[in-house]
């Protein structure tokens, strides 16, 4: 009986392996091969994406609207005459967070190296005493809680979203570079790709299924972009279809997303384990790739 | 007074449950909808959204994805319209790798609703 016990307590207290979708890079054991077998495949399958266009992701692509794509890219130039109000608003806001002294006297930039020039290109990484993923977003709350300040709320797009995009806008250009040498790297590697290709929801859908197996298609009106360049560029400014009003998406809003289209009950939160595992493999596949924070997306 | 405001507390929480069993009695009488048109086309919850991925090339009006096979030959691809209802149940028992949402065995849709737009797209 208590061996019954024993293993139902087991059973109940292993993580849930879901039902992966066996497509481009999942069978590879090692990160390099995957990327390869994932750069590989869409070598084949859109063979007019090329190097660094892969940070435009589903812009590449035909079937949506370039006309909508353009007006919007060129609204938030840097010397855009018409920017929108929602994006200068965000920029102000992150930008009062990264310049305003903490009530030590102390800012954001004091935290990081160069004054947090290329900082974000040191993140996602794992911590080797817990094995856990670092986002950058973490470092910029240990910075906040070092200074005796309250952290930032990991789901607010107005705050911790605002301030992220200044931040990683001082490694815009940096190329990625992220490299899997230790166990505990590997194991987070491992954890995110599990929940990349695994099957979820009511759709029974993954991640890999839009942004591997069917990258480049267009599920309605909208072209699916390929994973290689998504991790480059976020936070997004995204406008809504109906209003026009712009909100900014990060990465891991981003991922709760397209997890509530699919049909997950209790999609994965802002800053949760899963999240950070997510992060970290989805940044390795974006290995090469430059650095583009706050662009617009559709 | 304790009394009192024990019963104060009381028939509001009672109210609270007739007002919350009323709101899901209101819920389930909401009619499941049954019109293929609007099951094929609607991305809302407990809908088909067919042509999220499938275009119907006799209806061009209609926006539709790439990222299945368009519904023409219906009759000629399933003979037997029981496969087509199947497919549309569960996909991944013909093809372990879909990404076709299970609208059945996911209790997406009701049988009956797939016998609806099995009926529908059986025609084009």
């Amino acid at each position: 009986m208590k061996k019954f016990i024993f293993a139902l307590l087991l059973a109940f207290s292993l993580p849930v392996i879901a039902e992966p979708v066996i497509t481009a890079g999942y069978e590879e054991k090692t990160p390099e091969a995957t990327l390869k077998a994932i750069e590989t495949y869409f070598h084949e399958t859109m063979p007019h994406v090329k190097g660094d266009m892969f940070i435009h992701g589903a812009l590449n692509f035909p079937h949506s609207d370039l006309g909508y794509n353009k007006m919007w890219a060129d609204r938030l130039a840097d010397d855009a005459f018409d920017q929108p109000f929602e994006y200068t608003k965000s920029l102000d806001a992150g930008k009062k967070l990264w310049n305003t002294p903490f009530a030590n006297g102390k800012t954001m930039a004091s935290c990081f190296a160069h004054g947090g020039k290329g900082a974000a290109n040191d993140y996602p990484k794992v911590d080797p005493a817990t094995g856990k993923v670092i986002t950058f977003e973490h470092a910029l709350n240990a910075c906040r809680i070092a200074n005796g300040e309250k952290p930032l709320d990991y789901s607010d797009a107005n705050t911790m979203g605002a301030l992220s995009v200044i931040a990683r806008r001082l490694s815009n250009g940096d190329r990625i570079h992220m490299v899997i040498n230790t166990p505990a790297e590997l194991a987070a590697f491992n954890r995110g790709k599990e929940v990349f290709y695994g099957r979820t929801g009511k759709a029974d859908q993954s991640c890999a299924s839009c942004h591997i197996q069917h990258a480049g298609q267009v599920a309605r009106t909208e072209d699916l972009s390929p994973i290689i360049g998504q991790a480059a560029h976020f936070p997004v400014y995204r406008p809504n279809p109906v209003t026009g009003d712009l909100a900014l998406i990060t990465i891991q809003a981003r991922y709760k997303g397209c997890q509530k289209s699919t049909g997950v009950d209790k999609p994965m939160k802002e800053g949760s384990d899963e999240s950070n595992d997510l992060e970290y493999f989805h940044t390795y596949i974006s290995n090469g790739m430059p650095l583009s924070a706050g662009i617009y997306r559709k | 007074m304790k009394k009192i405001i024990f019963l104060a507390i009381l028939s509001t929480l009672l109210l609270q449950g007739c007002k919350t069993a009323g709101q899901a009695e209101a819920k389930a009488a909401k009619p499941i909808e049954m019109n293929p048109e609007v099951l094929i086309t609607s991305k809302n919850p407990g809908m088909g959204n067919c042509l999220a991925c499938h275009a119907i090339p006799s209806r061009p009006e209609l926006a539709a994805g790439t990222i299945a096979p368009p519904l023409v030959n219906m009759k000629e691809r399933f003979p037997d319209i029981a496969k087509l209802r199947a497919e549309i149940y569960d996909q991944k028992v013909f093809n372990p790798q879909t990404m076709m949402p299970p609208f059945g065995r996911n209790k997406i849709m009701t049988p009956e609703q797939i016998d609806v737009i099995a009926q529908y797209i059986y025609k084009f």
